[in-house]
């Protein structure tokens, strides 16, 4: 008795959680407005819209041989740097733990993760004014989305919690000669990066 | 749960059939009898509660990785009737009950054989108490399950607030515009977008409105990303120049960004064009139409209140030498039709009123320096069985008093007889 129970039990699961929503619904209900609800701004255009308009919230020196980029979406700071033209570098707030930040990079390189016993054997640096956990990995680099690996690459960043709470990343990542040639520059440009707000 | 039930009707459930012409009971129950003694038995019982105890120990485990929403979800959601649990990431072929079901047949059970049919009687009062109890629990359960809402209310140091806004739901609001103001806010719930995934899309007729409303590749977690700076990676529609780029869940369940296309349909049949609609954007989409102007966002459910709260004063006080909170309080003002009441919610003591409860959840801005302008975050649950654990331990805790103190009584009373008689 008790297995055709168990069978029947599994076989309903599908059948109830599977049930088909319509592809038509009437919304008509309206909700009060609240202090939440404030002036809109109206006819935004997608830059508007998915752009943080607020200048980045960490400023830095551009070091000499880099060259400055735009910011972008995903990048606070941005450069460009080494002979190839390969190199880059980047200033990010990210989502996650400082754990999970590290971890995320080592997997771009295929490396090995780490559990926090072995995050806390990392080497420490001054990072805009707080410590930052400095984090160097070599091998392909399968950072892009779908983009296939690189072959050659190094990585070299540090990753912190600012004061806010936020995850402050800055990663260089680029041909493995180029960044052994220039993490010291990268060591000292993360510690002196400043904060705006 | 207390062994007190029928032992002649136990027996028949774990006992083999061929000791049925030992036991004639067995051999004489009817189909139906069966069944009763199956979801009554004291067996079913005890596996249930082993497998609670499993499933809340891979949960437990499950949670580091996962994130506690999607564990809870994963393990104790109404719609997950069965699961496969993963230990360090791998994932065990080994299909478990998932915990509602677990609960409401423990439900079942306890009601069929620990209060149905376990023995009655004023000796047996405290163990029909306890177990009443417990059915209490699980039921209060099932009430937070599907009835209680949850949010959070942000407000800074002299502000007032009226509104919660939900943890997780992300729904679609279409608002007309006038006088520069948002009015009459239309609200399609999160019921209604989780499920258009991929190129499934749902049609939202808004008859108060002159246009309606096509939503489609709804993402929990995305964000839009410029095709200029990060090429689709899988053929993602590109609508003005972006796209949306689907992100793995967050371990915290809060910080997800849902996302989707839409595209408004207007009632002579033209459509305009696609836009995208996502949490993480920082203005909505505006659509004109015959000169009215209406705003189209994707964000959290918004929850009014039926009062607003002023918070007067905060309170942190810290672990020497951490920024870690060892107490902190929140002293508001509960304003209400033109009256105000104080109240103070710290951490371990919240305010309950109007069915609402308001827990001390945070406070921020995160690592503020002395003399910054701080606010409070609080934890706000309309939840009707709130209070019903608690009576359900006052009751189970008596009923297992009485009963004790009645065995106590009857051992000295069968002493003192039997002292008596020798």
């Amino acid at each position: 008795m008790r297995r055709p129970a168990l069978l029947l039990f599994m076989a309903l699961g599908p059948l109830v959680s599977c049930r088909e929503k319509p592809a038509e619904v009437t919304i008509s209900e309206t909700r009060p407005l609240t202090t939440k609800d404030v002036a809109p701004k109206l006819d935004a255009t997608s830059d508007q819209r998915f752009r943080d308009a607020k200048p980045s919230p960490v400023q830095g020196e551009t070091p000499v041989g880099w060259l400055k980029l735009p910011a972008t979406q995903m990048r606070l700071l941005n450069y460009r740097f080494g002979e190839s033209g390969l190199g880059e570098v980047w200033v990010s707030i990210s989502s996650g733990s400082v754990l999970d930040n590290v971890n995320r990079w080592f997997g771009q390189f295929d490396a090995e993760k780490l559990d926090a016993e072995g995050l806390a054997k990392l080497r420490r640096i001054p990072f805009a004014g707080m410590e930052g956990v400095w984090v160097e990995a070599d091998g392909d680099y399968a950072g892009g989305m779908g983009a296939p690996a690189r072959t050659g690459y190094s990585l070299a960043g540090v990753v912190a919690i600012d004061p806010h709470g936020r995850i402050l990343t800055v990663k260089m990542v680029g041909p493995k000669a180029e960044v052994a040639a220039t993490k010291g520059v990268l060591e000292a440009f993360a510690r002196d990066l400043r904060f705006t707000e | 749960m207390i062994s007190t039930r029928r032992a002649v009707a136990v027996r028949p459930t774990s006992f083999p059939m061929n000791q049925d012409s030992a036991n004639p009971t067995s051999s004489a129950r009817s189909l139906p009898g069966r069944v009763f003694d199956f979801f009554s038995g004291f067996g079913l019982a005890t596996t249930l509660l082993l497998l609670l105890g499993v499933l809340t120990w891979l949960a437990t485990l499950e949670q580091v990785d996962r994130g506690l929403y999607d564990t809870l979800n994963k393990y104790f959601d109404w719609k997950a009737w069965y699961l496969f649990p993963e230990i360090d990431g791998r994932t065990i072929y080994f299909p478990l009950p998932g915990g509602y079901w677990v609960c409401a047949l423990l439900l079942l059970n306890l009601t069929l054989g620990g209060v149905i049919r376990a023995r009655k009687g004023w000796k047996h009062a405290g163990v029909l108490i306890s177990h009443f109890g417990i059915l209490i629990m699980l039921v209060a359960g099932g009430v937070t399950q599907h009835f209680s809402e949850r949010g959070h209310l942000e407000v800074g140091e002299g502000e007032t607030a009226d509104t919660a806004e939900d943890y997780f739901e992300h729904v679609v609001e279409v608002a007309e515009i006038k006088n520069g103001q948002p009015t009459a806010i239309h609200e399609i719930r999160g019921e209604w977008l989780i499920d258009l995934q991929g190129d499934k899309r749902r049609l939202f007729r808004l008859p108060n409105l002159p246009f309606d409303l096509q939503l489609t590749r709804y993402e929990s977690n995305a964000m839009p990303v410029a095709a200029t700076e990060r090429a689709p990676a899988q053929s993602e529609p590109v609508v003005d120049g972006y796209f949306l780029m689907s992100r793995p869940a967050e371990k915290d369940a809060e910080a997800n960004t849902a996302a989707c296309y839409a595209r408004v349909l207007h009632r002579d049949g033209t459509s305009g064009g696609a836009f995208i609609l996502a949490a993480a954007s920082f203005q909505p989409f505006t659509v004109r139409h015959d000169g009215r102007v209406f705003t189209v966002d994707m964000k959290k459910h918004l929850w009014p209140m039926p009062f607003k709260v002023r918070l007067d004063k905060f309170t942190a006080e810290f672990h020497p030498g951490t920024n870690r909170a060892k107490r902190y309080e929140s002293e508001i003002a509960r304003i209400e039709n033109g009256k105000e009441a104080r109240s103070i919610i710290s951490m371990n003591a919240p305010m309950r009123y109007e069915g609402l409860t308001f827990f001390q959840a945070k406070f921020g801005p995160p690592g503020a320096g002395p003399g910054e302008k701080l606010y409070s975050v609080f934890e706000v649950v309309r939840n009707p069985g709130d209070q019903w654990p608690k009576y359900s331990l006052y009751i189970v805790s008596f009923g297992l008093g009485l009963h004790f103190l009645l065995k106590l009584i009857f051992f000295f009373t069968a002493r003192s007889r039997y002292e008596h008689r020798s």
